[in-house]
């Protein structure tokens, strides 16, 4: 899929009410979120390449004119959205007693643990896929979380 | 820290204490008085005991017997990879193993390896931690020469969401090498904990490496109270433990379970691989004893009861509720109420 599809099938969800869209073909990978918190498309190929990372494209959604969103969409202009790969628990320090993997503000390199989901004593290690600062932490710690549900609103650098 | 070395199990014995075996198995239950070792041995009183200690030290079982002298009671047992692959046949879990005589604790060992790219079903076992851990950073006591620690690498070609589901067959794999190598009735608690006599007897910790939508690699843990005395166990723990040798009276061989345990590991996995996890489940239905029973699920000052309809794919325990409502559950401390009165 190129760069002009892409943008085809942006243009088209924009269009309707869907918020959220993934599409799988030939091992490429599309997911398109819009509405809350953050507009962010990501397109990724299953090989590692220059262009894995999510890749932030000005989506321009349907202005859904909310009051209060102001701010929100400010924050989420620059900003990508760490979601939970599974079911599970948050846990954003190591043990009760440890100090948070990270805080809000943080800058965090690409490999560094953000917090863990566990799952049925399955406990996953959430890294930060690359180098970006904590914009917000979506999560109180130990709340329960479900799949692809925002964990942390970050910014790339 | 001593890093993974897998030793050779011939190594390091002197020729001394491998003729001290020899004695002792040639005439298995006899006491050996301190001089007829030393006769047979040329060597002083003294000695004896110190080779005696030194076996010891290594996990050897022999019995001081007041005025009498020396009973050996249990076979050496090392957890090295020479020894558990001998006779080992599974198709992926176990073809390559590392043991460690010590290490920090081998699920950090099999996450560095695993970084590296260590294939799957690669084991890592070790006969003492330093930092045996479970949940939640609690401490997992791992004394050398009496236990299992072992963590396996999987690797397998499917989504994050479905990895939880491995926990179980971690699980039933425990519960089938306990009934293989004692005459004990494990039982399985949802999820994972296993239990003789009500009592806790292995810890299984699995953690995962992934991305959104891809499995890097899945750790298991599997810690096993094998031969642990009760002097070894500490105080406070948060629930009531014992082992296998304390529970059955007799003195379990670490390799014989290792491989049983594999074994039982890689036959679920092949199986879960090809077919998915309904056979899985059924066993852990079976083996969990929950299935149709009324529980008490309490997750801090919550509770609820109901009786149990099965798990679904997340794990999740499924409850049929007295008001009708199904509910379903992802995390709590399940105790069965009708246990009393079967």
């Amino acid at each position: 899929m190129d760069i002009k599809d892409l943008k085809t099938l942006i243009k088209m969800i924009t269009e309707t009410d869907i918020t959220e869209f993934e599409l799988e073909t030939n091992g490429e990978k599309v997911r398109i979120q819009r509405g809350r918190p953050a507009e962010a498309v990501s397109y990724a190929l299953p090989q590692p390449v220059a262009v894995a990372q999510p890749v932030a494209l000005p989506v321009s959604a349907p202005a859904q004119e909310k009051p209060a969103a102001t701010a929100v969409s400010a924050e989420a202009e620059k900003s990508q959205t760490i979601t939970s790969p599974i079911v599970g628990t948050m846990y954003r320090a190591p043990a009760p007693d440890a100090p948070p993997f990270v805080e809000v503000g943080q800058t965090v390199e690409k490999g560094q643990i953000l917090c863990i989901v566990e799952a049925m004593k399955l406990m996953n290690e959430i890294e930060a896929e690359y180098r970006c600062r904590i914009v917000r932490i979506c999560k109180e710690n130990a709340q329960p979380v479900e799949y692809g549900e925002a964990l942390f609103l970050v910014e790339p650098l | 820290m001593r890093e993974p070395v897998t030793p050779d199990p011939g190594s390091g014995k002197t020729p001394i204490e491998q003729r001290m075996v020899e004695l002792f198995r040639a005439e298995e239950g006899k006491v050996f008085s301190g001089e007829e070792l030393g006769n047979a041995l040329k060597v002083s009183r003294t000695a004896v005991w110190k080779h005696v200690n030194k076996l010891r030290a290594r996990g050897y079982g022999i019995e001081s017997v007041p005025a009498r002298g020396y009973r050996f009671l249990t076979a050496p047992d090392t957890l090295t990879a020479t020894e558990l692959s001998t006779g080992l046949r599974t198709g992926r879990i176990g073809r390559r193993i590392v043991s460690a005589d010590e290490t920090d604790s081998t699920n950090l060992l099999a996450f560095r390896l695993a970084e590296k790219g260590a294939e799957d079903g690669v084991v890592v076992i070790a006969d003492s931690q330093t930092g045996g851990r479970g949940r939640l950073g609690r401490r997992w006591e791992s004394p050398g020469g009496v236990n299992l620690y072992c963590s396996v690498i999987l690797r397998p070609a499917m989504p994050p969401v479905r990895a939880p589901q491995l926990t179980f067959l971690s699980a039933v794999a425990v519960a089938r090498a306990v009934e293989s190598v004692t005459p004990l009735c494990p039982r399985i608690k949802w999820p994972n904990d296993i239990l003789v006599n009500g009592l806790k007897i292995a810890g299984l910790l699995n953690e995962m490496s992934s991305e959104t939508d891809t499995i890097h690699f899945v750790v298991l843990g599997i810690g096993v109270n094998l031969n642990m005395k009760k002097e070894q166990f500490p105080e406070g723990l948060r629930y009531p433990a014992s082992s296998l040798m304390l529970e059955s009276g007799a003195c379990v061989n670490r390799v014989e379970f290792t491989r049983a345990l594999l074994t039982a590991l890689d036959t679920l996995y092949e199986d879960y691989l090809e077919h998915g996890f309904a056979s899985a489940r059924n066993e852990w239905l079976r083996r969990s004893m929950v299935q149709g029973r009324r529980v008490r699920v309490s997750s801090g000052d919550e509770a609820t009861e109901g009786i149990v309809g099965g798990i679904d794919d997340d794990g999740a325990l499924l409850l049929q509720r007295g008001d009708g409502v199904s509910e379903r559950v992802l995390a709590g401390d399940v105790t069965i109420l009708d246990d009393l009165h079967p």
